[in-house]
């Protein structure tokens, strides 16, 4: 096993980024959720809709802004049900990526839904996990629940651990674990690589993905887990 | 916070660091970040690093060579700041210019305001001249035209253009001399409540959308209401 970090520069995540994922008109954002241009680009300005997330294309009626639809919607909902308590510059430093909490010291990483009980057996110290230890965490604990085996899963606990600057900044990240099987004279290797990197990534033909995970989303929910153990 | 004050009146060099005051009615220049509490530049000053202050007035020359961020700038004279620029409130009746973008909550043109990135504040209003090469965003839009502005993109909630206030003598006279009338340009805008006049855009989107005299239009699409001036041409009308 052996694991591999390709972070490719800031400049060209995004429009390369979204290519495979299933996009939704800015109009069709405002139609189906019923908020108005103002809003959107209030939450813009505020940094709780990231910069990336806005891809803008060519149609034939000219330039038109498309968005990631799951997470766009995602956001929104978000935001509508943090806004009724919560200020909008409170609401940048939970939803915002931009905003990690450098300062997170959590010891008991099992309370918190999204690394929960099945994170349990990859924890590797007693207490005292930072922001991004728990994001790793996160990540682990949803290959396993996935059904991933538990050295697997620690391929990816280290991967992610080992990405400071994913975690900071992870619009658009995915780390996933990959799998290639050799065959040759009789014998039979099965190899797991852990990759991270900015979508699209790409496995060679030979190899295949045995799990996903949206680093993006999985901070997200780490980051409002943390705030309803607070 | 409370460090000394340094004036250089007549031609000097100071390096950076905490200072209560920075004037420069001479030529200056500072080398080094700087944090102050007010930095008046009356002469000629030039900022190497970047530049934290409560409040900027530039009624000489200003450069800024790196980001700077304040409560308040006020610019009567000439203001280059080649960063970005994170200030509160920005008042700008002389000529602003910022090589990054712009992020604040209020801003006033009557000069020239130029950013070659985006603009995000909560309150533009203009009754200069401006040119944003990205996204000019605001909750309140509000331009009274002079002379030629344009802008990327505009988005936001109350997007209100006016022409000045010689267009009411009949717009095809005035296009042809153009005297003292101002237009806007822009690829495309975007808010709830939009009102334009002499605005050329290739794409307007908009909740109630009303287009005056003078504008012309490549595709409208609208929500809820269009009104459209005689004098105004709009390729492509879409209700959504």
């Amino acid at each position: 096993m052996f694991c591999y970090t390709g972070l490719r520069s800031a400049h060209d995540r995004g429009n390369g980024g979204a290519m495979d994922e299933d996009l939704i008109a800015k109009k069709d954002v405002l139609e189906q959720t019923g908020i108005s241009y103002g809003q959107l680009y209030r939450w813009k300005r505020k940094g709780l809709i990231p910069e990336a997330w806005f891809i803008r294309k060519a149609t034939v009626t000219g330039q038109e802004t498309f968005f990631p639809r799951e997470k766009i919607l995602t956001r929104i909902e978000q935001i509508r049900s943090l806004k009724e308590e919560q200020s909008l510059d409170e609401l940048v430093h939970i939803l915002a990526p931009e905003s990690t909490p450098e300062m997170v010291k959590c010891d008991d990483p099992s309370l918190l839904a999204p690394v929960g009980t099945e994170g349990r057996r990859l924890m590797w110290k007693d207490r005292g996990y930072t922001f991004g230890e728990l994001v790793a965490l996160a990540c682990g604990a949803h290959a396993l629940r996935a059904g991933t085996r538990p050295a697997e899963a620690k391929l990816l606990v280290d991967l992610v651990r080992g990405a400071e600057e994913a975690v900071r900044d992870p619009t658009g990240i995915t780390a996933l674990l990959g799998e290639k099987s050799l065959d040759q004279e009789g014998f039979s290797v099965r190899l797991t690589v852990g990759v991270l990197g900015h979508e699209p990534v790409k496995l060679d033909r030979e190899s295949r993905v045995k799990h996903r995970v949206d680093v993006e989303k999985v901070a997200e929910q780490v980051k409002l887990a943390l705030r309803e153990v607070a | 916070m409370e460090g000394q004050s340094i004036s250089i009146s007549g031609s000097g060099r100071v390096s950076g660091g905490e200072y209560g005051q920075v004037r420069i009615s001479g030529s200056g220049k500072v080398e080094g970040d700087v944090t102050a509490q007010e930095i008046r530049v009356s002469g000629s000053g030039r900022f190497q690093g970047e530049v934290k202050a409560k409040e900027i007035t530039v009624s000489g020359a200003g450069k800024f060579t790196a980001r700077v961020e304040a409560d308040v700038l006020v610019t009567s004279g000439s203001c280059g700041i080649d960063g970005d620029a994170e200030v509160k409130e920005l008042r700008s009746s002389g000529a602003q210019r910022i090589g990054g973008s712009f992020h604040g909550h209020y801003v006033r043109v009557s000069g020239v305001l130029h950013v070659a990135r985006d603009l995000e504040t909560d309150v533009f209003t203009s009754s200069g001249r401006f040119e944003i090469g990205g996204l000019l965003s605001a909750d309140r839009v509000e331009v009274k035209l002079v002379g030629d502005s344009r802008a990327r993109e505009i988005g936001g909630e109350n997007i209100d253009i006016r022409a000045s206030s010689g267009l009411s003598f009949g717009f095809s006279l005035a296009r042809g001399f153009r005297l003292g009338i101002g237009t806007l340009t822009a690829g495309e805008i975007e808010g709830d409540h939009i009102h334009l006049e002499a605005t050329t855009a290739d794409v307007v989107r908009g909740k109630t959308v009303h287009i005056g005299p003078g504008c012309r239009i490549g595709r409208v699409e609208y929500m809820e209401s269009l009104e459209v001036h005689p004098e105004a041409e709009v390729g492509e009308r879409v209700k959504r």
